[in-house]
Parts: structure tokens; C-alpha cells; sequence
């Protein structure tokens, strides 16, 4: 977020212009320290990203070197043709939202409990961050265990409660693997949420609240009134932010379902890895993943001239 | 406040109720991960699961630790995480340093852009192209794919972190230094590190969790047992068809406890940093 900030900012922390002799001089040391960073940012990602729009153009598998040449926009017929795009969208809309939707809930529960006046604040704040610090690969793994059908405890628990009367496959069947990995994810997301909307409550003026408390206005009211525009700002970053990172994660479906059963909780990335390295067709992936950039470019530009500049913050 | 005291009860009650509920919500997964790795292969299999263990047993982190490729991963996880810290705080520190102080040059807004823009981009979609590269490098399967991949992708962000702190210190600072003959890379090594320490101690730390974390670049471009990282190593333990979740659990506690507890060691600077950037953003 403060990355984003930069670049709204123009460079707001530059101190006072020193004089123009020494400018040449500063030139070439900005330069100079930029360089590296400059020349990573290059090679490995400018290069590969139009690397990705040539090779769409293009057929191009990676064990058999002799389909090469001008593919115009077969590899995007490739990929619209195929009768598992569309399900595979609208999984990725589907796990998109809901992700979204539910960390923002459970994030902002979380961070409004915290900041209220509790003791050891601390400890409980430390305790909400652990399901971010498991790597991704390990906590699927984990939930894959505690959902089970034949050993794991979340199905005998529920069994015990007489919600289900049977345990389930949660993962492996077409109607609940989606959603189950959608819960996961929120549950590994949402401490992101929390941290940062904590940081946005504590920042709202104490005084706000206690003037309108002495108006007459209660808890709801304040809430909507006084505390939600604060957090505007941060919520609208955060949201634009996750929905990219979420329609773009690959690592919490591929670990936990591999896209199965039958396709069921397939996404446009754990497409792109399958042309890539499944069939090796690497122009029909590289057209997936254009496509792909192309909706990320658009959310970006929504959120930088539709939401930014007409005021939201 | 103007609350009576029943309100004030009734908000703290629910305060608490409703810290509980996230604290069970998450720690629940990995306690049930320790109680998992701690039980003989009998408890595991059972059909009704308790958190009390009849026999516990440490055979399943022997057996991690000494019969299986665990350690390999562990080394080789250590050995690029490390790494690609060391070098994005070495190249990033430069960087930031350039941003913070000479913020309105062409070039600095220039490079500064780019990063900006390529924290939007996802790293599936450079997945086939850095594939590619790494092949016509010939470094599939070496420590260097993944480190330079990493630092790639961890130096924007790391980057804005340190700038952050820089912006902090006077430039008053640097003025007095080089006013006493100090040059700039005196300065940087003198006064801008160790006056920012606790920042880049606390963004070090943010590199090396995001490393250790990775999961997709380390399985597509490790193909060797011998170089593979810790998350996709735990993979290995999930068997095709029958997985020894014992054994499954008592790697991922081993893999797990090392970074969480530098991560409680250190959030609190961590999360200052981090709320620093969602309070301006």
C-alpha cells in the first residue's frame, strides 16, 4: 500500500532542490544506485511479460521445437474454445469474490475487536497472524488432513453435532471442493485484513467518537457514521489489491485439489500451469496468461482514475 | 466515554467472546497439527479423533529427521531464502536510498513507477516465460533460479518498505556528514544503516518469510531432489495414494515452528512497518 502511495505521492519526500551545478552529478548517482534493481526488474520482468505477448502470437511447445511460427490469434481460439474456460472463469469469479468477500468480514471483526480498550492486545494480535505465517503449501495440507472423510476431526465433530449424518469428502466432490478451498483461503487471508484495518481504527480521533456520543448518536451510528469513512481508504486498497493476489493464486488450489474432482475447482491459473506444463503448449498459456494481464491491467486502472481520483481518500 | 456501565459490560463481554472465537478459529489447525505429529500411527488412524494422546511418541519427527530427505529441503530452503534476502536488502537498500533522497529525479520516478506496476503483476503469468529463461541459462534446478527469481519479485516491495525508514532520518544528518568530510557511501555505512536497523532487520525478516513460503516457483523449477525447497519438499511426504499423515504433520510442524517464532519474535516491528503503509495508503 505504501507502494501504491508512491506513486500518487510524486515523490512528496524529496527535500528542497540543491543547486544546479550539483544536479548532473546527483543525476548520475540516482542512476547508479537504481541501477540493479533497475536491471532485475528488466530482465525478469519487463523481458518475460513481453516475452508472454510475442509467444502468444506464436506456436510454440516446449518438446517439440519444430511448431514454431506466426499463430495470429489461434492460440486464443485455443484457449476460448476450450470447453474448459468457462468453467474455469467463472470458478475463478466465484473464488474471487467469496474469498474477497469473506476475509473483509472476518478481517474486520477481527481488527474492530482489537481495538477496543482489551488487555494483552499483543498477544491476541500475535495469535490472529499465525494462519498468515504457515506457508500456503503447508496449511492446505494441514486443512486436507483436518477435512478427511475417514480420520480427519472436523468431520467427526460435525458428525457428533448432528449437522451432517455421514462424514464427508469435502475436497473430492464436485459441489464443496470450490467452496472448501475458498474457506481455507479466507481463513489463511483474512489476518492481512486485520493488521491493516486495525492500524486505520487506531488512527480515527478518540474526540470524533466522543463528541457524537454526547450528540446522542450510539454504537451503530458511530460505527457508520464516524468509523467506516475513516477506513474507506485502506479497505478500498486492500480490496483492489486482493482481488488481483486472489484471482491470481495458484499455490492454495493446486495443493489442496490439484482443479479437481472432474475440473470442479479449476482457475485460469491452475489452466495456464496445465497448457504450460502438462501439454506443453506453451503459446495457448502464454495467450491464457495475456488475457489474464489484460483484466489485471483494467482492475488497475478502475482503481487508479475511477476510485482514486474522484476522491477516494 | 458517556457509556453506562451495563453497555460497557456488555461491549467487553462481546469483545472478548469474540477474541476467543479467532483465537480458537486460528490456532485450532495448528495445534491439531502438533497433536497429529506427536500421536503413534494407530491414534492417528482413528476414526474417532481426540486432542488427548494415550501414547505420545516423537517417532514421527525421528523419522522426518532421520529417515527421510528433510533435512535436504531444510538446508536447501535456508541456504535460498538466506540468499535472496541478503541480496534484496543489498540492492534495495540502494534503491531506496536513491528514491528517498532524490525522489523528484526522472529517473527515480521512472524505476520507481515500474515497481510500483510490477507488484500488479502475478507470478503465474511470468511462470512459462522464467521457465523458459531459466532453461536457456541452464539453471533449472540450481539454488540460483530460485534466489534471483525471489529477489526479483521481493525487491519492489522491500524497497518501499526501507524508503519508508530512510524518509525518516534528517537529512540535516547527512548534511553534517558531509559538511565533516563524510562520503556518501560513509554515510550510508555509518549513519543511514545503523540508525535504520530495526527496519531492515524487520523487512530482512518480511523477505525471508515470503521466501521460505514460496511454493510455485520452487516446484516448477526445482526438479532435483537434491535442490528442492521446504514447501514443495512437504509435497513429497503426501504419497500418491497412501500419505502418512503423521509423519505429513510432524514435517510441517518442523518446517512451520522455525519462522513462526522469528515472526512472534519480530511483528511487532513488522507490523509497524506494515501499518505505517496501510495508514498513508
Amino acid at each position: 500500500m505504501a507502494a501504491l502511495d508512491f506513486a500518487a505521492s510524486d515523490g512528496a519526500a524529496a527535500v528542497a532542490r540543491p543547486a544546479a551545478g550539483r544536479q548532473a552529478r546527483l543525476r548520475r548517482a540516482a542512476a547508479l544506485f537504481l541501477a540493479p534493481a533497475a536491471a532485475l526488474m528488466l530482465v525478469l520482468v519487463a523481458f518475460p511479460l513481453a516475452d508472454v505477448l510475442w509467444q502468444s502470437l506464436h506456436y510454440a511447445n516446449l518438446v517439440d521445437p519444430a511448431t514454431s511460427g506466426f499463430a495470429g490469434a489461434d492460440n486464443y481460439r485455443t484457449v476460448l474454445e476450450d470447453e474448459d474456460f468457462l468453467p474455469a472463469l467463472w470458478n475463478t469469479l466465484t473464488w474471487t469474490g467469496l474469498s474477497v468477500a469473506g476475509e473483509y468480514a472476518l478481517g474486520l471483526a477481527a481488527a474492530l475487536a482489537l481495538a477496543q480498550p482489551i488487555r494483552a492486545r499483543a498477544v491476541f494480535r500475535g495469535i490472529v497472524v499465525v494462519p498468515w505465517v504457515i506457508p500456503i503449501a503447508i496449511a492446505g495440507l494441514n486443512w486436507m488432513w483436518l477435512l478427511n472423510p475417514d480420520y480427519g476431526v472436523l468431520n467427526a465433530w460435525l458428525v457428533d453435532l448432528g449437522l451432517i449424518d455421514h462424514p464427508r469428502d469435502w475436497l473430492g466432490q464436485v459441489d464443496t471442493a470450490l467452496l472448501t478451498v475458498t474457506l481455507v483461503n479466507i481463513w489463511r487471508s483474512f489476518p492481512f485484513y486485520t493488521i491493516s484495518l486495525l492500524a486505520a481504527l487506531q488512527a480515527v480521533p478518540r474526540e470524533l467518537h466522543e463528541a457524537a456520543a454526547i450528540d446522542g448518536a450510539g454504537t451503530l451510528r458511530r460505527f457508520l457514521v464516524i468509523t467506516l469513512p475513516h477506513l474507506k481508504a485502506v479497505s478500498l486498497t486492500l480490496v483492489f489489491m486482493h482481488i488481483v493476489w486472489t484471482a491470481i493464486n495458484f499455490d492454495f488450489i493446486w495443493v489442496m485439489t490439484q482443479g479437481g474432482p472432474l475440473n470442479a475447482s479449476q482457475t485460469l491459473p491452475v489452466m495456464i500451469y496445465r497448457y504450460a506444463m502438462q501439454d506443453f503448449d506453451v503459446g495457448a498459456a502464454c495467450a491464457l496468461a495475456s488475457m489474464s494481464m489484460g483484466f489485471m491491467a483494467a482492475m488497475f486502472f478502475v482503481y487508479f482514475y475511477g476510485v482514486r481520483r474522484r476522491g477516494g481518500r | 466515554m458517556v457509556v453506562n456501565r451495563s453497555q460497557r459490560l456488555i461491549a467487553g463481554v462481546a469483545t472478548y467472546a469474540t477474541l476467543a472465537v479467532f483465537c480458537v478459529l486460528c490456532l485450532f489447525p495448528f495445534l491439531w497439527m502438533l497433536d497429529t505429529a506427536l500421536k503413534p500411527p494407530a491414534e492417528v488412524m482413528s476414526s474417532r479423533p481426540t486432542f488427548l494422546i494415550a501414547a505420545p511418541t516423537l517417532k514421527n519427527f525421528a523419522a522426518v529427521l532421520l529417515d527421510s530427505d528433510f533435512l535436504v529441503y531444510f538446508r536447501n530452503s535456508l541456504i535460498v531464502a538466506g540468499a535472496s534476502t541478503l541480496f534484496t536488502l543489498v540492492v534495495s537498500v540502494f534503491a531506496s536510498y536513491a528514491l528517498s533522497r532524490w525522489g523528484y529525479q526522472t529517473v527515480s520516478r521512472l524505476v520507481g513507477g515500474a515497481m510500483v506496476v510490477s507488484q500488479m503483476i502475478p507470478g503465474v503469468l511470468l511462470l512459462v516465460p522464467l521457465y523458459v529463461l531459466m532453461r536457456h541459462l541452464g539453471l533449472l534446478s540450481t539454488y540460483w533460479a530460485l534466489i534471483i527469481v525471489y529477489c526479483t519479485f521481493m525487491i519492489p516491495l522491500v524497497t518501499f518498505m526501507l524508503k519508508g525508514f530512510f524518509d525518516g532520518i534528517p537529512i540535516e544528518l547527512e548534511e553534517a556528514a558531509e559538511i565533516d568530510g563524510c562520503s556518501r557511501l560513509g554515510f550510508i555505512r555509518r549513519i543511514l544503516l545503523p540508525l535504520s536497523a530495526p527496519g531492515i532487520l524487520a523487512t530482512g525478516v518480511f523477505a525471508f518469510v515470503a521466501a521460505w513460503n514460496e511454493f510455485m516457483f520452487g516446484y516448477v523449477l526445482i526438479n532435483d531432489d537434491a535442490r528442492r525447497t521446504l514447501t514443495p519438499g512437504i509435497m513429497i511426504f503426501k504419497g500418491s495414494h497412501q500419505t502418512d499423515w503423521g509423519l505429513l504433520m510432524a514435517a510441517s510442524v518442523l518446517a512451520v515452528v522455525p519462522v513462526a517464532l522469528g515472526f512472534v519474535y519480530l511483528q511487532r516491528f513488522l507490523v509497524e512497518s506494515l501499518s505505517a503503509g496501510a495508514v498513508k495508503g
